[in-house]
């Protein structure tokens, strides 16, 4: 096993240029994603009157519905392919994610409330800020369950507690709304989507998101450290507690404002770190900023490819994820089994 | 089968026309109110009473009311039960087994299928002649609509965020309207999804709501807050009220002209 380790450390490419790699793939997939669409669009003439300022109709759907999507796209796989990394780091558990704390399931719910209680009307942000609001109870919920040293096992438990919870939150929101088509439009949100987003929602998720990626980023060594065990870690110099808390609440905020405005995007968070953990020598806290752009890719592909494929209604971003996922999941544990 | 069933009750009530009709769903209420001798109807489902949705609200209010239990039903004891095709469907199994005669109303996709289903109706419960009065009626109204003289590109988004296309009702009313169908004309068949991407890019000069407008919130209607709408030149929006086109009865005509005169001022036509 060590030896194998040391292999791939040998034939990992080096991080800088690993790094440089991704980020080119990431913008790569944000231009074919703006240049992906349902009714041809003169890229170039609408970019020139973009630039020039002219209101002519190829500009408005470049500007309000080509350029957000591909946006939202980079940001919502950044967010989640970091705050799966972080997740997996902290808890050092293969299998953790932001859907295994319990943050992406409250974050619906908060969502959820806003919207069906008449919120979300009143002002523009409210929906997002109830997806955050749902990741930061969440958060403090699962602090408090899980404070003081608790094993990762509690912290595990704690987030299914709290995402069987908000689901059933959810599910009797939907019951109590007065809108009969409530459950039908709460399902096919919950698969998560980037159709016809605007341009208010990147602006409005993307502060939390910078906090909440600044918030993980800054684990890094820590995480590294921890790899070497709790105490050691401890030993080092590195607060366990604040690590924790750090990272839980950076993911909080990352992933709660992406599942406020495109719902629930599975597999990705659990996914993408598992890929490209070979790639950075196993190192946690280098995995974070080199999962964060792996996460952009996948999700702006799966975008591009469901765009493509001309299915209507539109497939939804989480079950093409959920489709590639999946499987990758199973024969993780299946592994898991066989080394165990 | 249902429609077998459907048959073989239409064709007895000749002889003997029911005097105890239930009906449990929202469309057949309508038609049985306004077809049936009010002594003949027993029960209408408490949606009726609903004057957003239903265009039989005032007839409803002096009817009692069932929430399609089969346990209300039976009480009743009727002789005659209309039900929807897609609506409380256990509840319909069971008073099938129960022995009762069941009229089992589908939903139309044109106007043809209204008229077959008005005729249907009015067959079973005895009052052919009101049924035929229903359809000229329904066919002046149409007959009487001033079309636009161009016909602008329109695209109808319904409450859950759907748009209708080829095979729908709404559909034909858009037809009868005299305006083009946005979905129709990109090939979607009954009712689906349209990216706002293609609703920008085609040209949509008429965008036809349901009305009441965002009562209970919804994410279908949500859509209406992107900019692009609001940065397209030249859109105009029709509400239609929901009890003139959630279900195919007569109503569906005064939908078609309301659309056609909204068309008509989208064109500069006047009303």
């Amino acid at each position: 096993m060590t030896a194998e380790t040391t292999d791939r450390r040998a034939s990992a490419p080096s991080y800088p240029l690993l790094l440089a790699g991704l980020a080119v793939a990431a913008l790569a997939c944000l231009a074919g994603s703006v240049a992906t669409g349902y009714a041809p669009l003169d890229l170039k003439a609408a970019t020139g009157d973009l630039l020039a300022g002219r209101q002519s109709l190829p500009a408005l759907v470049l500007l309000e519905l080509r350029l957000p999507r591909a946006l939202l796209g980079l940001l919502v796989g950044f967010s989640l392919g970091l705050g799966g990394a972080a997740m997996q780091g902290l808890l050092r558990n293969p299998l953790a994610e932001p859907g295994v704390i319990g943050v992406s399931a409250a974050a619906a719910l908060g969502a959820v409330l806003v919207f069906y209680t008449g919120l979300a009307g009143s002002f523009a942000l409210a929906l997002p800020l109830g997806g955050i609001a749902g990741a930061v109870l969440a958060t403090l919920m699962l602090l408090a369950l899980a404070r003081r040293g608790a094993g990762t096992m509690t912290v595990i438990l704690a987030g299914v507690a709290i995402s069987s919870a908000a689901g059933a939150l959810t599910a009797l929101a939907l019951n109590l709304s007065p809108n009969p088509y409530a459950a039908l439009e709460i399902v096919f949100w919950l698969m998560g989507s980037l159709a016809d987003r605007s341009l208010d929602h990147v602006w409005l998720v993307l502060p939390p998101m910078a906090v909440g990626w600044a918030l993980i980023l800054a684990g890094a060594r820590a995480l590294d450290a921890l790899t070497l065990g709790e105490d050691t870690a401890a030993s080092l110099g590195f607060d366990l507690g604040r690590l924790r808390l750090q990272l839980i609440a950076g993911t909080a905020l990352a992933v709660g404002s992406a599942v406020a405005v495109t719902g629930a995007i599975g597999f990705v968070g659990l996914v993408v770190p598992h890929l490209l953990r070979p790639l950075v020598g196993h190192r946690p806290g280098r995995l974070l900023l080199v999962s964060g752009l792996g996460g952009a890719v996948l999700v702006l592909l799966a975008d591009i490819g469901l765009r493509l494929v001309r299915v209507q209604p539109e497939l939804k971003l989480g079950v093409v994820t959920a489709v590639i996922g999946a499987p990758f999941l199973f024969s993780l544990i299946w592994r898991l089994r066989r080394s165990a | 089968m249902a429609l077998l069933l459907g048959l073989v009750v239409a064709a007895t009530p000749a002889l003997a026309r029911p005097h105890r009709i239930v009906s449990l769903n929202l469309c057949a209420d309508a038609l049985v109110l306004r077809l049936a001798d009010r002594a003949d109807v027993r029960s209408v489902s408490w949606l009726a009473r609903d004057p957003e949705n239903s265009v039989v609200a005032a007839e409803a209010a002096s009817v009692p009311v069932n929430h399609a239990l089969a346990e209300e039903v039976a009480a009743l004891q009727p002789d005659l039960v209309v039900v929807g095709a897609f609506t409380a469907r256990s509840t319909v199994a069971l008073l099938r087994r129960l022995g009762m005669p069941i009229l089992e109303l589908r939903v139309p996709q044109d106007l043809d299928g209204v008229r077959a289903q008005i005729r249907q109706v009015a067959a079973a419960i005895g009052q052919t002649e009101r049924g035929e009065a229903m359809i000229a009626a329904m066919d002046d109204r149409l007959a009487a609509i001033r079309r636009p003289a161009s016909p602008p590109l329109a695209v109808v988004l319904r409450p859950n965020g759907f748009t209708a296309g080829r095979g729908s009702l709404v559909d034909e009313i858009l037809r009868q309207a005299g305006i083009r169908n946005l979905a129709a004309e990109q090939g979607l068949e009954n009712f689906g999804e349209i990216p706002l991407e293609r609703v920008a890019l085609s040209g949509v000069r008429l965008l036809i709501l349901n009305q009441p407008e965002n009562r209970a919130p919804s994410l279908g209607e949500a859509v209406l807050d992107h900019p692009i709408l609001a940065a397209l030149p030249d859109l105009h929006m029709v509400r239609v009220p929901a009890r003139l086109w959630t279900c195919g009865g007569p109503e569906v005509a005064d939908a078609a002209a309301l659309i056609a005169a909204a068309a008509r001022q989208a064109e500069g036509e006047g009303p």
